[in-house]
């Protein structure tokens, strides 16, 4: 990659989404959704993995292009990269539960692209970022309320 | 079933095992139901609405 590209690259995020036993509904939606996001330029899907975390701890993983029936997500596969290596496949699985199945995503977040290149070019340099859980967002709130009931 | 040829042999961008996303007990405690708290969420992130507290 030259380093203008890397310069405009987005920022490049994962997620493992586990589907524990018997509990897994799939019906196209997700699918559906995720091309959405790419159709609108929102996010270019980098790389896809499906793991299958077995009952002894030991781990299979499936190509996007090992399904035979890939439907809307035809056009991502096509498009994908093989960034992941074995190591990643082992370190993603270690928060996975025997008996679970999990979908790997890796995107780059198109959205925010010209924005972290301008500030870069700004003199900026990125020192955290994050996620905070919505359920964080819950527990605090409900402490803020907690601590109003009591009258502190 | 076997990864792609390009996996193998390379270095990983991950480099350490992933640990489990926590789910904060207090938010999936017995109280109002998950659609009011997305209210409230929806509500505490409303511009104009200061609860910073330093």
């Amino acid at each position: 990659m030259t380093e203008t590209a890397l310069d405009e690259l987005g920022p490049v995020d994962y997620l493992v989404v586990e589907f524990p036993a018997g509990a897994s509904n799939f019906t196209g939606e997700m699918a559906a959704e995720l091309v959405a996001l790419v159709e609108a330029g929102t996010i270019r899907v980098i790389d896809v993995l499906i793991l299958t975390k077995n009952e002894d701890g030991s781990v299979d993983a499936m190509e996007l292009s090992d399904i035979e029936q890939l439907g809307e997500l035809q056009a991502i596969e096509a498009q994908l990269a093989e960034l992941l290596a074995e190591d990643d496949v082992v370190h993603l699985a270690a928060c996975m539960e025997p008996g679970s199945t999990a979908g790997v995503l890796i995107w780059e977040n198109l959205w925010a692209a010209p924005f972290a290149a301008a500030a870069r070019r700004s003199g900026g340099q990125l020192i955290a970022n994050g996620r905070i859980p919505i359920q964080a967002i819950i527990a605090s709130i409900e402490a803020d309320e907690a601590l109003v009931t009591e009258g502190v | 079933m076997p990864l792609g040829p390009g996996r193998a042999g390379r270095v990983g961008v991950i480099g350490h095992p992933v640990a489990k996303t926590a789910v904060v007990a207090k938010a999936v405690s017995p109280g109002p139901s998950p659609v009011a708290k997305t209210a409230v969420v929806a509500a505490a992130v409303t511009p104009g609405r200061g609860r910073r507290r330093i």
